[in-house]
């Protein structure tokens, strides 16, 4: 029964928010951050990162696979298939309207305007998100070098995310292996 | 009938096959115009609002494309095509993720992994910045400046990510 509720305010949680998506779902995860990390102490900020890494490396739409695992974390099956409702609800309403009037909005100069304003704000949304994730998440001095090799891999030779992710899952098994064997890492 | 069910069946396809943001796109492409559900024009259309729009690409063109076929009923079907994988894959690995997050080998792995995704994050943010404060080379000072006001209204002044967005919004429509 609480578990119910839980799920019904993550739907309207994530309604509410939905209408925000921008940067690919990114601006979703660092307002997230923000509510459920740094004001309501409800998850902690490596969890939400091991959220956004299992999403993001699963086929689908990285947000609504982020909003199922974030739900699941927090209220089981119904929490999860409830909060992707609810991040879909929003841009499936504002698509069906400008579907039909796509003729009057692709050629207003002031939409034109203010979605370059809205573009330009995205990089900053989501480096205020990254910032906050960086705590914790690299024990080791490996992890840093990891980090730098897959931004730079990603950027210049464009490897997808899924081999990264591969990549990740292998060191981090080498890393934990190493541990196990007495060998302080790094 | 038959068309809605060959919509979910697409962006089902569509949804298997790929990892999120601009990868959609060929699949996007290729099967609407198999279909004759769409011509080339209206393709890149879809991808220019979708991209301008809020929300994920993938689910945006999913309603723009099932929309313009059958109307609402095939905007539904083709969003729950698109979301199929969450709703089965995602599931499991949830279900899986939580029962062994406690183990020591998920725990090694993630600690390879979270630097990873760190790093594919930077690397979004860098290709966002490339792309929007620079055009073909040539700086964009409006769309610095909305991005320097917003930075520090987040990051200093703890606004909350929708206020900054209506923000830029309409800092866009003064400086851009």
């Amino acid at each position: 029964m609480k578990n119910l509720k839980k799920a019904f305010s993550l739907y309207w949680y994530f309604f509410r928010i939905g209408w925000f998506t921008f940067g690919g779902g990114w601006s979703i995860v660092a307002q997230m951050q923000k509510d459920y990390v740094e004001a309501r102490h409800e998850i902690e900020g490596q969890e939400l990162l091991d959220i956004v890494s299992v999403g993001r490396s699963l086929p689908g739409t990285m947000i609504g696979n982020v909003a199922y695992l974030f739900g699941y974390h927090m209220a089981g099956v119904l929490g999860g298939i409830l909060s992707v409702l609810g991040i879909i609800t929003p841009p499936l309403i504002i698509l069906s309207v400008l579907t039909v009037f796509y003729n009057n909005v692709k050629d207003n100069v002031l939409i034109a305007k203010a979605l370059v304003g809205v573009r330009a704000v995205v990089a900053p949304v989501i480096l205020s998100a990254v910032l906050k994730l960086h705590k914790g998440a690299f024990p080791q001095k490996l992890c840093f070098v990891l980090c730098g090799v897959s931004c730079l891999l990603s950027l210049f030779f464009h490897i997808s995310c899924v081999l990264l992710v591969v990549l990740g899952i292998l060191s981090g098994l080498l890393m934990n292996h190493h541990q196990k064997g007495g060998k302080t890492p790094c | 009938m038959l068309t809605i069910l060959q919509l979910y069946w697409s962006f089902c396809k569509i949804g298997f096959t790929s990892f999120g943001g601009l990868s959609m796109i060929p699949l996007i492409s290729s099967e609407m115009l198999s279909h004759g559900w769409m011509s080339a024009s209206e393709v890149s259309d879809i991808v220019a609002l979708a991209e301008m729009t809020p929300g994920p690409l993938g689910l945006n063109c999913a309603t723009f494309a099932g929309i313009r076929v059958t109307g609402l009923l095939g905007a539904l079907a083709a969003n729950f095509g698109i979301l199929t994988p969450t709703f089965t894959i995602c599931a499991v690995a949830a279900l899986f993720f939580e029962r062994f997050k406690q183990s020591d080998i998920l725990k090694g792995i993630m600690i390879g992994v979270r630097p990873v995704c760190i790093g594919l994050i930077w690397a979004v943010i860098l290709n966002l910045g490339v792309s929007n404060y620079f055009a073909d080379w040539t700086p964009q000072w409006g769309s610095m400046l909305v991005a320097v006001v917003g930075a520090y209204l987040l990051i200093r002044r703890k606004w909350s990510v929708p206020a900054v967005i209506v923000l830029a919004a309409v800092l866009g429509i003064l400086v851009c």
